[in-house]
Order: structure tokens, then sequence, then C-alpha cells
């Protein structure tokens, strides 16, 4: 695949899947021989469909009747595998640091690929530090209840932040976060 | 005095001492407190429904499985009914001639160990053991699918080694596409002798004290096309013949010897003065003693010829 060209059908990125699925094992949504299995399945320097990762996505909405605490959980378990366990803590230093790397060409846009229409975007709206206000405008295909799990959990990695939250009450799309 | 510095104390009224950025940094704790602990909590009981949920199939996947159980238990029995059924139960023409015992013990509801008692075309009387590879319900098919064979074939053939041949030539085919194969032991009765053919199977003659082992050495039905030999022996009044399968002589005892061939044949030499049906039970209670526990079906088949 070349890196000049997006590709026809929508790819995520070896890395991404890997911290999904192991969030997902760390968790225990997945254990014994499926969580082998799904580990095992990930190569982290290939690129895999966006289906791959709706699988995985579905596998977790199926496998709750309440399942929105999860996928937030998800999101907040992955990026603190990302910063403590991954290159998170050479990337940024700073909680609100997050919201640029994840919103710049190195966040989300570098581990999706594809057709604009199906791989959407991720951009910082507003950002204010002095209040603790940010808004991001997200049209990724990525369930929002991850995503806010995302942003809560690379906000809150360094540790310099007493208080992070992010809604999107009204707007799925848009997310607010609060810091500080 | 800072705000870690009150936070490490025990003594609260402190807190007024704190400048305005400790009290916003208190504020924002809390709440970052408060939201982190709304989290976890919405995350532990979604966790907690989701096992609840999770006993709950478990319960149901429980009873269908014990359901499931129910009918496997069913099908075993009446399974068990059909091959009893399929094996010998009076046999007033064999009886006149010939005083026997039989002991037929499977390891399961059903099993792999086949006898049946004959009229052949020529009249005489045969007996055919046989021991089908495996256990459980795939041997039991076998052992129906071999019956109805064998019924063909008496209708063409009468010799024990010709019996035997076409027995073999007709199942072949089937027994290796479905992978099983089963051991032999045919004997056919004339007036003062027996014919037999004997593929892996087991027998004693026990005559004038004298103990005759049978020839095992040809091949077991279902692995080639293969002729078959067929031995002679005489066989008059009081002359004692055991026919059995592998089940008794390979069972161990509790330091893992095997029961054996020689220890059986001993002990139907030793009591070959008595009615068949207490030199079985000799077998038996000598075989109960020793075995630590049964792992494999068993057949034994006591005959005696009755005096003219």
């Amino acid at each position: 695949m070349s890196d000049q060209s997006e590709p026809r059908e929508p790819v995520v990125h070896g890395t991404l899947m890997a911290g999904f699925a192991q969030a997902c094992v760390n968790l225990n949504i997945v254990a014994g021989r499926r969580a082998t299995a799904l580990l095992a399945d990930i190569d982290m320097g290939r690129w895999f469909p966006l289906a791959k990762w709706m699988e995985i996505e579905q596998m977790v909405g199926e496998s709750y009747a309440n399942v929105e605490p999860i996928r937030l959980k998800l999101g907040i378990e992955m990026m603190t595998l990302w910063y403590h366990h991954g290159p998170g803590k050479a990337l940024i230093h700073r909680g609100a640091d997050f919201l640029h790397f994840q919103t710049g060409s190195h966040g989300i846009a570098s581990v999706i690929r594809g057709p604009r229409e199906v791989v959407g975007s991720f951009d910082l709206e507003e950002f204010d530090s002095a209040r603790g206000h940010a808004v991001i405008r997200s049209s990724t295909p990525f369930d929002k209840t991850i995503e806010r799990g995302v942003l809560i959990g690379g906000v809150m990695a360094p540790g310099d932040l007493y208080y992070v939250d992010v809604t999107n009450d009204g707007d799925l799309n848009r997310l607010v976060v609060e810091f500080h | 005095m800072t705000l870690d510095e009150i936070l490490q104390g025990r003594d609260p009224d402190r807190l007024s001492e704190l400048s305005r950025e400790d009290l916003h940094r208190l504020f924002w704790m809390y709440k970052g407190l408060v939201k982190r602990v709304e989290r976890d909590t919405a995350y532990w009981q979604a966790t907690n429904d989701n096992l609840r949920t999770a006993y709950e199939r478990l319960d149901e996947q429980e009873r269908e499985l014990a359901r499931a159980y129910q009918t496997i238990r069913q099908d075993l029995e009446i399974a068990q009914q059909v091959q009893h059924a399929l094996l010998p139960k009076d046999h007033p023409e064999m009886l006149a001639r010939f005083e026997f015992s039989v002991y037929h013990k499977q390891m399961t509801e059903v099993g792999g160990d086949y006898y049946d008692f004959y009229r052949l075309r020529d009249g005489s009387h045969a007996i055919g053991v046989f021991d089908i590879s495996g256990h459980g319900v795939s041997a039991a098919l076998i052992m129906a699918y071999l019956k109805a064979q064998l019924v063909q074939t008496m209708e063409q053939v009468s010799r024990p080694r010709d019996i035997v041949e076409y027995l073999n030539n007709a199942t072949v085919g089937f027994l290796r596409e479905v992978r099983r194969y089963a051991t032999v032991n045919f004997v056919a009765f004339g007036e003062r002798t027996f014919r037999y053919v004997c593929g892996g199977g087991y027998g004693v003659l026990v005559r004038g004290g004298e103990v005759h082992t049978f020839n095992k050495g040809d091949p077991f039905i279902g692995l080639r096309r293969r002729a078959y030999s067929e031995y002679e022996l005489p066989f008059e009044t009081g002359d004692v013949l055991a026919l059995y399968t592998d089940g008794m002589v390979e069972a161990q005892d509790s330091a893992g010897a095997d029961y054996s061939t020689r220890r059986l044949h001993e002990l139907v030499r030793a009591n070959a003065e008595l009615p068949a049906n207490q030199i079985l039970q000799r077998c038996l209670d000598d075989y109960g003693q020793f075995r630590r526990v049964d792992a494999d079906d068993i057949t034994l088949i006591v005959l005696r010829r009755r005096a003219a």
C-alpha cells in the first residue's frame, strides 16, 4: 500500500487495533481462548479493514446489556495503555497537549485511512486553555462513546489535571471537553 | 500551608489557610474524584449486570445440557434394548446338543462385543464371537451391520473359512472407510469335532486335561482382502470349549499386571469337570477378585458337548 494515495477501502492501523484488542482483554471483555485468538490475529505493522474494527466493536456491544459505561472505559483503557506502555509519554507531556496531538496529523488521521466520506475527520474547533474548554468535531466512523473515552483517557494520562470530562449532549459528533 | 500539606494532615480547620488558587485546585480535585467515581460506578454496575446476565445464560445452558443429556440417555437405553435384541436368546437346538453358559457385559450402554449362534446350510451348529474396534454407539452400529452381513453370508456358504472370507470381502470396503475392524472367532461343530477360523479372537479347548489354544494368527475382519485358514479339533463328550474376547484377559490388577490368557486357561482346565455354568462362574469370581476395573467389553462363552 502506498503512503501517498488513499486506499479505496477504509483501513485502520495495527497499532490502533492492537490497543483496542488489548484493552478488551485487560477489561475481561474477552477472555481465555477468544482473547488469545483476538490478539494473535493482529499484526501491529499492518493495516486492517475498518470492518475488522467494527467486528470487535460489535462484539463488545453484543456482550453487554448496558454497554455505554463499558465503551467509555474501553476508550480510557486504550489511551492509558498508549501513554504508559506505548509511545504516548514521549509524545505529550501535559493533558491538554493530547487534544492538539489527537486532532493533528499524528493523531487519529494517522491510524485510519480511506475515502474521506468514510473515514471522516477529527478537528479541534475550539480550545481555551484558561477556561479548560475545548470542542472537537468528529465525523470518524468510530463509536462516539469510545471516542469520548479516548479523549478522557488521553487527557488524563499525563496526570497533571484534576478534572476531565467529555460530553456530546444533543450532537454526537460535537465532543465538548472540560479539563482543569 | 499548602494544599498538599493540609491534605496529608488531619485538621480540616486549616483549610481556611488555603490560598484562592489552592481552593480552586481543591474544587477541581473534588469534582474530578466525583466524576471518576461516577464513571467507575457505572462501569462496575454494567459489569455486574453483565455477570448476572452471564449467570442467567449459564443456568439456561445448564438446563439445555440436562435436557440434551436426558435425550441422549433415553436414546442410549433404546439402543441398548435394540442391541440386546440382536444377541441370541433361546437356543433350544443348541441346548439339546451342548451345555453352555454365556457372560456378556458391555462397558457402556452399548458396545462392540458381539456373539451369535447359527444354524448353517449343511445343518451344523456354529458360534461366532466378534470384538469390534472402539466402544459405544459406533461399535454397536458396526455390530448390527456385521450381523446383517453374516445373515446374508450364511445363505451363500457354510464352511467356516468360506463364511469368514465371504464376510471379510463383503465388509472390508465399508469397514476401512469408517476406520473400524473386528476380531473374529467362528466355530462350526461336527459330530465329534469342530472347525474354527480365528482372526484375533480367543479360544481354548480343554480335552483330557490338556489345553489346546486356538491359532489366532489370521487377519481381523475389515483390514484387507486375505485368505483365511481353517483348523479342526476333536470335540467329544466332556470336552470343554471356551471362547472369549480380550476384555477379560487384558484387564489389569492394581499393580498393572494383565489377567492373562494363561490364568484363564488354567482356571478352565482346573474346573473342566464342573458343569459349564459353574466353570464360567469360577472364571468370573477369579476375575472379579483380580481386576481393579473393567477396561473393555467382555464376552466369555463356556461350552461342553452333551452325551449323545
